[in-house]
């Protein structure tokens, strides 16, 4: 099932621990490296030390939410341009204003597919390739 | 009677033979009159000097004195005349008396029937007046009923304005204030007894409410209503107003194309709208807490249908996930269903004289498992049983097992619980407490505890919940049963959660 050979770094942040878990086996077995935090501050820092290809973020989590991290990140140079995937279970939607302010590329809405989830991040980071 | 009828019918035909003989004699005496005149005119010259002319001055005394004659017998027919006359006018006077007595001309018989005619239309003439001022008797009679029937339904009108719980102002064609009841004198702060008649700009302060009527009243609509949301600030805060504006013919016209007052009706809606925003959050709350576990459990079956378990280990593992979600999404559903049921009134609450000491007790005995293992001491301190509050047992109950299972889960392995049902004489009030020594929590979640689904970030890996827990404490103890919910917290050392009841006599 993985596809050996890609080093992309994939930061995954999520206050439940099972979606954590089933989103970074997901991506594991894909061939990603995975980095994992549980909530949005602890999701800021390993952001400006990792320098992840890609965020995958949930919405509603503790110290700061997905959007905030996302804003947060935005504002800094050296972490301004890492594309952003956001899990949500509230509904939430995705206004254009949030796209630029944030770098949320797409929004995907708990409960989630994995194997969708996966085939976004591959989109997600081809589109950054080209 | 007979004989005075019969008087006065004679006195009435002496009169016309009378009358007849005047009018004649009179006639008599004018024409002696005219010929003992004639005479004398001619006689006239020879006195004159005009005789020498005529050339016959032997006939003048002749002349002369049959004039005089003739006018000597005119002056004596005159008074004949004058005194027949006299008489027929008294008997006619005689009659009409006699007809005015009789209280109604028709029933003297009239001899003459020029008279006869008269009589009659006199009649009629009468009959007439009497039925028109039995008419307008009767009309009066009619209108002094409507008026009082009219008063009496201004009032009851006024009175129904009165009691009504919505704001009512009406104002007339010049924006004056005609009618206001207590409910607007309340909203627009206002004193009501000197509020009529008064311009509405000198009533009321509200400029965009004042706008809307004169609004409302410029666009000379004849059936027209207007309803527009609108916020005002008052003492409690600011509240919203559904206002219901429509105008009405003018009270001081009857015409359909006069000038139009204003009515309009205030429906304070703020509570709905904020039970419309709470139930929002509450759908938006229950929809986030349904999708979490159901997003685990869809995301490991596709995991397992994937084959991305490689091993029986990984897959068991997966399995125990899938399973504890499941059952998270089940007791959420419970606690949802329950906690909607009692507030909802679907449960129903039979409150008899209970021992807050006894249902502590029988709670803290089926938490005593979970607390031991976990190895936290469990120390109580209750007052005797014989203290009492009006309670439903099941509910006050489920209130304490509440509070001892979030002791339990936010205490470290090791620490201490502590219950204690403590009386105040004096103030007569029972206070139940449950003291953790546990994580505690952040004073800036403290006043937010008790909202649905509402879990202090800082302690959420502590323990799965479902966020009901205490809201539903909260409604069964200050909703169901008028008692008051304690909460103190420091991080790091611990909660204290209770409620104070009041004591039975």
């Amino acid at each position: 099932m993985s596809e050996v050979g890609n080093s992309k770094k994939i930061l995954v942040a999520d206050d439940e621990s099972h979606i954590l878990h089933v989103v970074s086996l997901k991506l594991r077995n894909a061939g990603y490296s995975v980095v994992t935090a549980r909530d949005g501050q602890e999701a800021f820092d390993l952001a400006s030390a990792e320098r992840p290809d890609l965020l995958i973020t949930d919405y509603h989590m503790p110290q700061l939410s997905g959007l905030e991290l996302c804003q947060k990140l935005k504002l800094d140079v050296a972490t301004a341009n890492i594309p952003a995937i956001m899990l949500t279970a509230r509904g939430y939607h995705l206004e254009p204003n949030d796209t630029e302010q944030s770098g949320i590329l797409r929004m995907l809405s708990k409960p989630f597919s994995p194997r969708q989830l996966l085939a976004t991040v591959q989109e997600v980071l081809m589109e950054r390739a080209a | 009677m007979k004989g005075g009828t019969a008087r006065r019918r004679s006195v009435g035909r002496q009169g016309e033979v009378t009358l007849r003989r005047a009018v004649f004699i009179l006639a008599l005496t004018c024409v002696l009159l005219l010929c003992g005149g004639g005479l004398l005119l001619l006689a006239a010259p020879a006195g004159t000097g005009g005789a020498t002319a005529m050339g016959s001055p032997g006939i003048d005394p002749t002349f002369r004195t049959a004039g005089q004659v003739l006018l000597f017998l005119s002056g004596a027919s005159g008074v004949f005349g004058i005194v027949s006359l006299r008489i027929a006018y008294k008997s006619l006077v005689a009659r009409l008396d006699a007809m005015r007595d009789s209280g109604r001309v028709g029933h003297v018989e009239a001899g003459h029937p020029d008279l006869a005619m008269l009589v009659n239309a006199t009649n009629g003439l009468i009959e007439c007046s009497e039925q028109q001022v039995q008419r307008a008797l009767l009309q009066v009679k009619e209108l002094e009923i409507q008026l009082k029937v009219a008063t009496a339904e201004r009032r009851h009108a006024e009175a129904i304005i009165y009691s009504i719980s919505d704001a009512v102002l009406v104002t007339d064609a010049f924006d004056d204030v005609m009618l206001a009841n207590e409910a607007a004198a309340k909203t627009f702060d206002f004193d009501l007894a000197s509020s009529t008649r008064k311009p509405i700009d000198a009533v009321i302060r509200d400029e965009r409410m004042i706008g809307l009527v004169r609004e409302m009243r410029q666009s000379h609509s004849r059936s027209g209503r207007r309803i527009v949301e609108h916020r005002m600030k008052s003492a409690s805060g600011d509240r919203t107003y559904k206002v219901t504006l429509s105008t009405v013919a003018g009270a001081s016209t009857q015409s359909t194309t006069g000038p139009t007052g204003v009515v309009a009706v205030l429906h304070d809606m703020t509570r709905e709208k904020e039970v419309a925003e709470m139930k929002n959050d509450f759908v938006s709350s229950v929809s986030h807490e349904l999708r979490t576990p159901l997003a685990s459990i869809k995301a490991y079956v596709e995991m397992l249908i994937d084959g991305e378990a490689d091993d029986e280990k990984t897959k068991t593992e997966f399995y125990e996930i899938i399973q504890g979600e499941a059952n998270r999404l089940s007791r959420l559903i419970d606690n949802i269903l329950n906690i909607s049921r009692i507030e909802s009134g679907l449960v129903k609450i039979n409150k008899l004289p209970q021992s807050p000491s006894v249902i502590v007790r029988e709670a803290v005995e089926v938490i005593a498992p979970q607390a031991k293992l976990k190895n936290i001491v469990l120390k109580d301190d209750l007052a005797p049983a014989f203290y009492q509050t009006q309670a439903d047992k099941d509910m006050l109950y489920q209130a304490v097992l509440n509070l001892l299972s979030n002791a339990v889960k936010y205490t470290p392995v090791g620490g201490t619980i502590g219950v204690s049902v403590k009386v105040d004489e004096a103030t007569k009030k029972v206070v139940t407490k449950i003291t953790d020594s546990g994580v505690g929590i952040p004073p800036k979640d403290l006043p937010f505890v008790f909202d649905k689904f509402y879990r202090a970030d800082a302690n959420n890996h502590m323990a799965k919940g479902t966020g009901l827990g205490l809201a539903m404490v909260k409604h069964i103890v200050e909703t169901v049963h008028r008692g008051k919910i304690i909460v103190e917290s420091v991080v790091g050392k611990g909660s204290t959660f209770g409620f104070e009841m009041d004591l039975t006599d």
